[in-house]
């Protein structure tokens, strides 16, 4: 459990510095913009206690917020898909895998699984940043394409990390 | 207890409110001073970090600043004829210097979200003051927002909340440029009246009506020019000459004149 505590705080430490020096300059004709500091969320255990959910997400969203210059946008979507996650994985999962201590990774889930629940907080988080960014309805379909592009770039930088640290963890 | 089997939600509401007073904060044309990515501490993890990543750059910005020093030298007295030989020096009271530039170098740049800024390390003890125009060596960037004391930050013209006072150079009429958030190379170009004659093509320039940039600064070409039906004006389509994918030099306006200005602006707002 030592283990896993710090290992996830080496995580939250390196997407953060990952987020700001590679992924925010990230820029394919501008319409793409991958926002994977989302994986820390994604692979935090799942019997984290959910306070701590909240509170460490809502510290990486801020952190990545005074680095990019949208102070509060991060934090207040990171806050909220950290929320969902217990519901989300609930939904995905059943009951008796969650209690028996094991970890949300492409191992334990499969990567159909996997790669599903991670979109859902992809998409989730990204629909609501870009509409946050942006706060008009009158550019909703803009925002929905910018979304739908992100969402699917952002899963896919998360799904193929997760495909070559697992890799290398069983070798 | 109510209030403890619901922790969960009351951790998750208090986090939420303080991510929107955030928000709205820092919304606000001024930014909140307390943290903003122009801060000492970020700028220096900010600047270390560009002043590996402009080595990369350095061929092309090599060759934009020699070009721009062709045009310059162009422009010098040197390069012109004397016509008339027999007048003296005298000293010029016809031309009293309005503006000044300070140099500064992009050390952070966006321009893929909504609302864009940039960060650039100038601040106020090299002279920065808030509302100063931004330029590059084809146009426009933006408009400082926050200043802290070796940095500032810059509201790009990639803003929903910018908007530059322009003209187009052939009929001279003026509008306003402001941009949607689609395409970083495309801004839109409003308040032009549609009975005038716009064509694809024709230059745009500042027109020098705001105390933040000088008359006559390039900013970009129509591309397309709509007439809207039931409205008297046009949907105008501009290209930028700024590639804001590519910024690395910048200019600050250090406008010598500001507070005569800004006096006589005040005198006629207290009128209204």
């Amino acid at each position: 459990m030592n283990n896993e505590i710090i290992k996830n705080i080496v995580r939250f430490i390196l997407l953060l510095i990952a987020q700001i020096f590679v992924f925010n300059k990230i820029n394919l004709g501008g319409y793409f913009n991958p926002y994977v500091y989302l994986m820390f969320i994604v692979l935090l255990p799942f019997e984290t206690p959910r306070w701590l959910l909240l509170l460490s997400s809502f510290s990486l969203g801020f952190l990545v917020d005074i680095f990019t210059g949208s102070l509060g946008m991060n934090a207040a979507t990171a806050t909220f898909v950290a929320f969902l996650r217990p519901s989300i994985s609930s939904l995905l999962l059943p009951k008796r895998d969650k209690d028996s201590g094991i970890l949300p990774g492409i191992n334990f889930m499969g990567l159909p699984t996997f790669t599903l629940y991670t979109a859902l907080i992809v998409f989730i988080h990204h629909f609501l940043l870009f509409f946050l960014e942006s706060f008009r309805l009158s550019e909703l379909g803009n925002i929905i394409f910018r979304v739908i592009l992100s969402s699917f770039l952002t899963t896919l930088l998360i799904v193929i990390l997760e495909m070559i640290f697992t890799s290398t963890k069983k070798r | 207890m109510f209030l403890w089997k619901q922790r969960f939600f009351l951790v998750f509401l208090i986090l939420e409110i303080i991510s929107i007073l955030l928000i709205v904060s820092n919304n606000s044309y001024q930014r909140s001073k307390f943290i903003s990515a122009s801060n000492g501490f970020t700028g220096n993890i900010l600047s270390f970090y560009d002043n590996y990543i402009s080595y990369f750059n350095l061929k092309e910005v090599n060759n934009q600043l020699v070009e721009e020093n062709v045009r310059l030298r162009n422009e010098l007295k040197s390069s012109y004829l004397k016509l008339d030989s027999t007048t003296g020096e005298v000293f010029d009271s016809i031309y009293f210097q309005h503006y000044k530039y300070i140099s500064g170098k992009v050390i952070s740049n966006s321009f893929q979200k909504r609302n864009n800024y940039l960060i650039l390390s100038k601040g106020r003890k090299q002279g920065v003051y808030n509302e100063m125009g931004v330029l590059s060596q084809n146009g426009i960037l933006g408009i400082v927002n926050s200043v802290s004391d070796n940095f500032c930050s810059v509201i790009s013209m990639l803003h929903s909340k910018t908007a530059v006072d322009a003209k187009v150079v052939r009929s001279g009429y003026t509008g306003t440029i402001t941009w949607d958030g689609k395409n970083y190379r495309i801004g839109q170009l409003e308040n032009i009246p549609s009975h005038v004659e716009v064509h694809v093509g024709d230059s745009v320039i500042t027109s020098g009506n705001s105390s933040i940039f000088p008359e006559g600064i390039l900013l970009g070409k129509v591309l397309t020019a709509k007439k809207q039906s039931g409205k008297g004006f046009y949907d105008i389509q501009i290209l930028f000459y700024v590639d804001y994918n590519k910024t690395e030099n910048a200019y600050l306006i250090y406008n010598l004149m500001k507070k005569e200005e800004d006096k006589i602006m005040e005198g006629v707002e207290n009128e209204q």
